[in-house]
């Protein structure tokens, strides 16, 4: 039997995170060397474990479900870079191991000393329904009893050139918005029970393949395909209404329901 | 103890040992296993001097144009766990059908020759048309819709431990009843990114592989892929399946120590291995032998070594990448097959290219063939990061 999924915490950022916001939680100067795209889950993460009141000592064997589009982006860009620039024999060791998608889950786990079960799943723009689904079966199979869900996604040049060029060129997968793209985080404290500190449950919780690819341009994903699903959960969380988040979209169908919790 | 459990209908498997789940095993017996130079398949400066393992050609002489090496071979090894099922993946129509499958290129921005066309002379037409079939093709999602399945799918991409949390999770899906059959293994490809990238890192060697020795240099890279097809006892009793053995317990932790190193005490690992163990009813004692992670990187057999001396003290450890090289994503996948190939023949093989004890590990693993009579076995996956995965698997008369 599937569990519901109570969000006890979440947090959301658009753009890069500003590194005085991380100085009530760590020393600043420990992240000098972290991709973009860690350090802004990582503040997304500390955000949402404050909201959800998980102390250091509670977070050692909490899970992690991390969702990636394409991985980490930014680094693998500096890896290919440096292999263009400076040849095979002097390309940069550094980027080649921080363009491993582990590589943001180790940021989690090592700044917030959480050893439990980690799985990171990269799949476009179905990367955070699935790792929502993750972290219900690690709840359900009592692997942990919270689970961080995070999602953070950078800017893939390359894409958004061409779709400068062509808004339509990859319809019906993505489109150009109008704004500038900017990388997105976002993180989500869950369990399966509820804690005095839950403020929304979460049910029905489906993804799916379907046959159908087409779709009518209005759903086309924006050029970062993978943050489009949770910006919408934390847009739903925001306004503390129900909702029914339902994307059908190239060949995927995710739908989860969700209302504000109230403490019996 | 297995009337509930998970079964595994059929698996399939493409590697450099063997093209079959039984050819791999009968390669991982003999030792024999293409070891070349990748210079028909990589462009690198370094490919007259780093061997990999790798798939022979002939096995993707049919390969289309427009899906990846990671596609081809996974669908390929799936459709051997259907032949061996003896079924149809439109005979599953009815069923609720998932999909996992792990892979460490193909969820990356894999499109390295389009990147440097773009950077240093302009796109192809055909750029446009690349490009968008890697925007259609999330892996497990393009395989779940080319067996037309509609049903959940999830592309796991915790790097070299991706397989193990394929299958592990696979399971899972079906205990908590999310699933009636799963589809799952892992896949993986030698491109330029992961084979300059490992060599810059130091820790690929230019020699074979020798997992556990004394003398051990480093990796050798591979790919290939496995699918094993999980089911439900229901299931499995309405659609007369067979057998192949079982997926019993699964257990996931990380280290949170290091980019690329593992915890030297192998703590992460040693916490995986006790949640599968425990979770599947198994005791030290009656596992037969574990399917090691075994890279032949220092690091890796020397935590290793910790966490099997704690865990597991006294069981038989068997390294096979010395015939499969590192597949990567696929390692977990192709790891499985062969421990269940191992527990269903009742013989563990050598671990080809150990030849020296190393006194540091207090560990020696296989060095010939050997019957077993045992009916469990276990098979673990380090990767970077520190995500830590192991399975705990039953052969067919584990029932």
């Amino acid at each position: 039997m599937l569990p519901n999924l109570f969000i006890n915490g979440f947090a959301c950022l658009t753009g890069d995170a500003p590194l005085e916001d991380f100085a009530p939680f760590l020393e600043v100067r420990k992240l000098r060397r972290a991709e973009p795209i860690s350090k802004n889950v990582l503040l997304c993460a500390l955000r949402a474990l404050q909201q959800a009141q998980v102390p250091p000592s509670a977070r050692e064997d909490m899970g992690i479900s991390l969702a990636m589009g394409a991985g980490a982006l930014g680094s693998t860009i500096k890896f290919m870079d440096s292999i263009i620039e400076d040849g095979d024999e002097l390309s940069s060791p550094t980027a080649f191991a921080s363009s491993v998608h582990n590589s943001t889950a180790l940021m989690l786990s090592m700044f917030l000393q959480m050893h439990g079960p980690c799985v990171v799943t990269g799949q476009l723009d179905a990367s955070f329904a699935g790792a929502l689904v993750t972290a219900q079966q690690f709840l359900a199979k009592h692997l942990c009893e919270q689970v961080l869900v995070v999602v953070t996604e950078d800017v893939n040049p390359l894409l958004q050139d061409v779709l400068q060029k062509d808004p339509h060129v990859f319809d019906p997968f993505l489109y150009q918005p109008t704004q500038k793209a900017q990388r997105v985080a976002a993180a989500f404290v869950l369990s399966a029970a509820a804690t005095q500190y839950t403020q929304f449950v979460l049910h029905h919780l489906q993804l799916a393949s379907t046959q159908a690819v087409q779709t009518q341009s209005e759903l086309l994903i924006p050029v970062q395909s993978c943050v489009h699903s949770a910006l919408l959960l934390n847009h739903y969380l925001q306004v503390k209404e129900p909702f029914h988040l339902q994307e059908q979209f190239a060949g995927m169908l995710f739908n989860v329901q969700g209302e504000p919790y109230v403490l019996p | 103890m297995t009337a509930n459990k998970v079964s595994v209908a059929g698996m399939g498997c493409v590697c450099a040992c063997g093209n079959t789940a039984a050819c791999a095993f009968e390669g991982a017996l003999s030792g024999n296993a293409l070891f070349a130079l990748p210079a028909g398949r990589v462009e690198s400066t370094y490919t007259s001097k780093y061997p990999v393992f790798l798939v022979p050609p002939s096995e993707y002489a049919q390969k289309p144009a427009d899906i990846t090496f990671s596609q081809f071979f996974f669908i390929k090894a799936a459709l051997q766990a259907f032949e061996q099922a003896g079924i149809s993946p439109q005979q599953l129509n009815a069923k609720r059908v998932g999909v996992i499958v792990g892979a460490s290129v193909h969820p990356s921005f894999h499109c390295f020759p389009i990147y440097r066309r773009w950077k240093t002379d302009k796109l192809l037409e055909e750029d446009i048309t690349a490009l968008r079939a890697y925007l259609a093709s999330p892996l497990a999602q393009w395989v779940s819709r080319y067996f037309g399945f509609e049903g959940p799918f999830q592309t796991v991409a915790t790097a070299c431990a991706s397989g193990t949390d394929a299958i592990g999770l696979a399971k899972n899906w079906i205990e908590t009843g999310l699933c009636d059959v799963v589809l799952c293994g892992g896949t993986d490809e030698v491109t330029q990114s992961p084979y300059v990238g490992f060599i810059r890192l130091l820790v690929s060697t230019a020699q074979r592989c020798r997992p556990f020795c004394k003398t051990r240099t480093g990796i050798n890279i591979g790919e290939g892929a496995a699918a094993l097809l999980l089911t439900n006892a229901q299931t499995a009793k309405q659609l007369h399946l067979p057998c192949q053995g079982y997926v019993l317990g699964y257990g996931n932790a990380c280290d949170g120590f290091h980019p690329t190193a593992p915890d030297p005490q192998g703590r992460g690992l040693q916490k995986a291995l006790s949640f599968a163990l425990k979770e599947a009813g198994v005791r030290a004692q009656e596992v037969a032998f574990i399917n090691a992670h075994g890279t032949a990187s220092q690091a890796n057999d020397s935590a290793e070594s910790m966490a099997f001396n704690t865990i597991l003290p006294g069981v038989p450890v068997w390294g096979s990448k010395g015939v499969t090289g590192h597949t990567l994503g696929a390692a977990g996948a192709v790891e499985a097959v062969l421990t269940l190939q191992a527990l269903n023949q009742q013989m563990l093989p050598a671990t080809v290219g150990f030849t020296t004890p190393d006194e540091a590990l207090h560990l020696i693993p296989t060095t010939a063939n050997t019957p077993i009579s045992a009916r469990f076995a276990v098979s673990d996956s380090l990767a970077f990061g520190g995500c830590n995965a192991a399975i705990v698997l039953g052969g067919k008369d584990a029932a």
